[in-house]
């Protein structure tokens, strides 16, 4: 995992008749075989980033290195050795799933046995076996998804950009699209882009998160490394009486200590899991009697949070009640 | 041109799975020929010297069938440009341009299933007129240049339209738009022409008009050949300037419609 697959050299794209940088200076760097998330709120520059690295969009600055080729001088060999999931469905309805891949196939030159046995492997992976002859139009949401998916993995590629793929699916739905795509990297040894603006999906799948917004990096690290600069989880208790809160405060190791309301205290301790054992021991020591205990580990949300400036779901104009719950959060911590 | 192939047989596949387009297509020929022989057949009583007026031809089936082949290619050919508008509005569009195919087949994919499809037309409207009650008749009998001149015409003519259309196409993002455009010019092309109607039947004008639409070059080229069998050395010469100009035309639009396409499809 420490082979360099695609690099950016200060990539930026205004569109035209725009002032706006849809993506400004980015660099990045993705290696062979994770699956890298860009993280970022609807207009962050997500799809623009995965549109001139899939040679889409014409960069208006900077370059970019995809699986060895220049995405300006090379674009067609970048073509040829990436797959691409766009947000919007790409199939045709009036052919079967089975042909639209066929199709595709024929658009990389994959030899035509090579490409059944190919279709027939992918089908199977997602388990559209049964409907890979009925016509995309017949497709639930679900299955369409899941099609576009193999779709973008017809020619075999190195790499494969998906960009929200889950966008619009309900729960279950998703959490079995993640499957597939946790499958796909497993089986199929192909380094994986995704974009999203779910929180929960990109701590779920990507090894790797850049969280970007109006077209800048602002941090890349894993969610674990990017948790772990939130600096400690939260561990809230209640006592019997305030005498008992006040005395936990001595308990060493501490990040931080607030009061949460009345017989109420917020302790940030490095590593919860760790310390734990400490505080309970600490407060059977003392014989202090707990009512109520619970521990919070961040969540990709807090480190959203913490480096824009706002919730992910305000970023998009979520509403004014989440806005409120976030801030105080923030207050809170 | 990588892409062509697989890229036309889908245009062949939705065509024929779609029973409406596909009926409605290969019946279409036979209402042109049945009705427009019919409705116009009166022009061909209007005088004693009537076969000079329909330029000497047996029946006005005979005459006007040049016209029907080149308007079946015109119309055909015009609605590709659809095609493409949809493929942009449905999303597939976008799946084309990430393959690493040439933009201009996804163009010429449009252009050369439309050709096949008039190709098809025209022999059921060749075999409709034959089989109609004081139909087609051949003068002369029918050679095999009398047919590549035929063939030559509508491809020629088909070619012209089919490209105008795509290249429209390339740019507009609405189907409406493109209707808007087909629905101003069709009629237009087809009146000032000489499809229809003997040129003496015309207006001063419209007969000068008629002179330089291609329409009437391509219904005039099969007209001639049909009509007469063996051409005076004139009318050869007619035929030749008529194809040569269609010639230009169909390979100067297909040029641009190949670069314009190449530069960029827009999304």
């Amino acid at each position: 995992m420490t082979e360099t697959i695609i690099k950016t050299e200060n990539l930026t794209k205004t569109y035209s008749g725009s002032n706006v940088k849809a993506v400004d200076n980015l660099n990045i760097e993705i290696m062979k075989g994770e699956i890298y998330g860009l993280l970022g709120p609807n207009g962050a520059g997500k799809t623009t980033t995965i549109s001139m690295l899939s040679t889409r969009v014409a960069p208006s600055g900077g370059k970019a290195i995809v699986a060895g080729y220049d995405i300006i001088k090379d674009s067609l060999k970048v073509r040829k050795v990436i797959g691409v999931v766009p947000q919007d469905l790409t199939t045709d309805e009036d052919l079967s799933g089975y042909e639209n891949l066929m199709m595709v196939a024929s658009f990389y030159d994959v030899n035509k046995n090579k490409a059944k046995e190919k279709a027939a492997q992918l089908l199977r992976l997602v388990d559209l076996e049964e409907a890979a002859n009925k016509h995309v139009k017949t497709y639930s949401g679900g299955m369409r998804k899941r099609l576009e998916l193999i779709v973008g993995l017809i020619n075999e590629p190195e790499i494969l950009f998906l960009d929200e793929p889950t966008l619009g699916l309900d729960v279950q739905t998703r959490s079995q699209m993640w499957k597939y795509i946790r499958d796909i990297q497993e089986k199929l040894d192909v380094t994986i882009i995704l974009t999203s603006h779910y929180l929960d999906e990109i701590d779920a799948l990507s090894s790797r998160v850049t969280i970007i917004d109006h077209g800048k990096v602002l941090v890349t690290g894993t969610s674990e490394e990017l948790k772990a600069k939130l600096k400690g989880d939260i561990i809230m208790m209640t006592f019997k009486t305030q005498e008992e809160a006040e005395k936990i405060k001595e308990f060493p190791n501490l990040v931080d200590v607030k009061d949460n309301g009345p017989k109420s205290v917020r302790l940030k301790v490095q590593d919860s899991d760790r310390e734990l054992p400490n505080v309970i021991e600490f407060i059977s020591k003392n014989q202090l009697s707990l009512t109520r205990m619970t521990v919070q580990k961040p969540s990709l949300d807090d480190v959203f949070l913490e480096y824009t400036g706002k919730g992910i779901r305000d970023a998009e104009g979520g509403g004014e009640f989440r806005q409120t719950m976030f801030n105080m959060r923030r207050l809170r911590r | 041109m990588s892409g062509l192939l697989p890229l036309t047989s889908r245009e062949f596949k939705k065509w024929y799975r779609n029973p409406i387009s596909l009926v409605t297509g290969l019946i279409q020929p036979f209402f042109w020929i049945a009705l427009f022989g019919s409705a116009f057949a009166g022009l061909a009583d209007l005088s004693g010297a009537s076969n000079s007026i329909i330029e000497g031809a047996p029946n006005y089936i005979t005459f006007i069938l040049g016209g029907v082949l080149t308007i079946t290619g015109l119309f055909t050919a015009m609605f590709t440009g659809v095609n493409l508008i949809f493929d942009r509005r449905l999303g597939t569009l976008g799946r084309f341009l990430i393959a690493p195919i040439k933009r201009s087949s996804i163009v010429f994919s449009k252009i050369f299933s439309a050709i096949a499809r008039i190709i098809i037309q025209v022999a059921i409207l060749i075999g409709a007129a034959l089989v109609l009650p004081d139909g087609l008749r051949f003068a002369h009998g029918f050679t095999l240049f009398d047919v590549g001149v035929l063939i030559a015409a509508v491809l020629m003519i088909s070619f012209i339209f089919a490209s105008i259309f795509n290249l429209i196409a390339i740019r507009i993002t609405q189907p409406n738009s493109l209707f808007g455009i087909l629905n101003l010019i069709n009629l237009p092309l087809l009146f000032t022409s000489t499809a229809m109607f003997p040129p003496d039947l015309m207006a001063g004008w419209i007969r000068t008009v008629a002179k330089y639409n291609p329409v009437s070059w391509s219904a005039d080229s099969i007209r001639t050949v049909i009509i007469n069998g063996s051409l005076t050395s004139s009318q050869m010469s007619q035929l030749g300037i008529w194809l040569l100009a269609l010639f230009v035309l169909a390979v100067a639009l297909v040029l641009l419609t190949y670069f314009l396409s190449e530069k960029g499809i827009r999304e």
